[in-house]
């Protein structure tokens, strides 16, 4: 499990390694490095997804590692409360950000592998911590640094604990 | 079962998320509906059924599995795309309806139409439709060969956006006096309909008037079943990371 401390609150997450063992690996891997902190949720859409993992406060970028190979035809969907991986029109183009989902989102799933079909990696769920999840995606929102949907008051993750389970693989 | 209605989703290569969108409702909420209208503007631009781009391909696949499951599916013509014809109606399994159709379910009639027709103070784009769509024009625009007709649909399109943003906004919308005269015409109390882009349920004196919305940040579409009318929008927005 890894939880994610942030300033509303903590989320813990349970990655799928069976089933996406790319993305998780991934995951963990910006995890252990503690990339993810200092990082915020810059993109919340209420009724769809809350997104992080590549921003800082000010909206500046963080270096992201390489491209990950696309697992959304892994057969997990993009139901509220999983995780899946951000990415550009490229299917295969996703390396630290990431997404929860807050509605079943059905239309990101994989439907074939072509660039409209490839849709969004799910790899893992929160298992703790949904009702931080609950009041983040509710927050006002506005433009921020050409971007938008971004909350106004940052929402930031402090802090990265890493189980021992997940420490060890 | 339901009837969904549809209308307004501009698809183009250039706009991958919106079909990636449709593609997905064709095969969750349109899979179980029973018959799915779409008023117009399926797509951005149609220069003719011998077009071979990928969007256009792939929307017509997902449109045949879908009537293949046994949905059936009717389209209207849009500002856009009236020249989807009969090969792409065919290979889609679709039927291809006039500018105004009467929909009957539970026990009650309807009319759909794209909805350009009824923006009457739009004088200049109502003398534009009555040209390029006289049957002359589309007949003599259909021998020009393809790349000829994809680059005058790229210079209409340019010249109407010009043309659009120096418009004020109402005559853009719809002409009180043309809706209450098609409905009066058809003797129908609901009218649904696309194009204006400014979805919402209008309660008129001589019934309602049901405007869908474009798919652009969000898509929508019409349910009609036995309670009713549920106009739905859901987000379509890429979680992209750049």
């Amino acid at each position: 499990m890894i939880t994610f401390r942030t300033t509303m609150g903590n989320i813990s997450i349970e990655l799928d390694f069976d089933k996406a063992p790319v993305s998780s690996a991934n995951f963990l891997s910006y995890a252990k490095d503690n990339f993810y902190n200092e990082t915020v949720f810059h993109r919340v859409i209420n009724g769809f997804m809350v997104q992080g993992g590549g921003m800082t406060a000010n909206m500046q970028p963080k270096q992201a590692k390489g491209s990950i190979e696309n697992e959304a035809d892994n057969g997990l969907k993009n139901v509220a409360g999983t995780l899946a991986m951000a990415r550009t029109g490229d299917p295969h183009s996703a390396s630290s950000q990431f997404f929860i989902n807050v509605s079943d989102n059905d239309f990101l799933n994989h439907s074939g592998k072509n660039m409209q079909g490839w849709g969004y990696a799910v790899f893992g769920k929160v298992i703790e911590g949904i009702n931080v999840v609950e009041k983040i995606k509710s927050v006002p929102t506005g433009s921020s640094f050409g971007h938008q949907d971004v909350p106004v008051d940052p929402i930031e993750i402090t802090e990265t604990i890493i189980s021992e389970s997940y420490a060890a693989k | 079962m339901t009837i969904l209605f549809v209308s307004d989703l501009h698809l183009s290569p250039e706009r991958p998320e919106v079909t990636r969108a449709f593609l997905g409702f064709l095969q969750s909420e349109a899979s179980g509906a029973k018959a799915l209208f779409v008023l117009g503007d399926l797509f951005e631009a149609w220069i003719g059924d011998d077009d071979s781009c990928p969007t256009g391909i792939s929307v017509q696949k997902a449109l045949k599995k879908l009537t293949d499951k046994g949905v059936a599916l009717f389209i209207q013509h849009g500002n856009r795309d009236f020249f989807l014809g009969k090969r792409f109606m065919k290979a889609a399994g679709a039927t291809l309806l006039g500018d105004e159709h009467l929909v009957e379910y539970n026990d009650q009639t309807v009319l759909v139409m794209h909805g350009d027709t009824l923006c009457t103070d739009d004088i200049d784009y109502i003398r534009f439709r009555r040209k390029i769509r006289h049957p002359l024009s589309k007949f003599c625009l259909q021998l020009l060969p393809l790349n000829y007709r994809q680059r005058l649909a790229n210079n209409m399109r340019a010249k109407s956006k010009v043309a659009n943003a120096n418009k004020p906004s109402s005559i853009m919308d719809v002409n009180a006096d043309a809706v209450e005269m098609v409905m009066s015409k058809h003797q129908v109390t609901t009218l649904i309909h696309g194009h204006t882009h400014r979805p919402d349920r209008h309660q008129q004196e001589n019934g309602e008037r049901i405007v869908l919305g474009d798919w652009h940040n969000k898509g929508w579409y019409l349910v009609w079943d036995s309670n009713g009318y549920h106009l739905i929008d859901f987000d379509i927005r890429a979680p992209s990371n750049q």
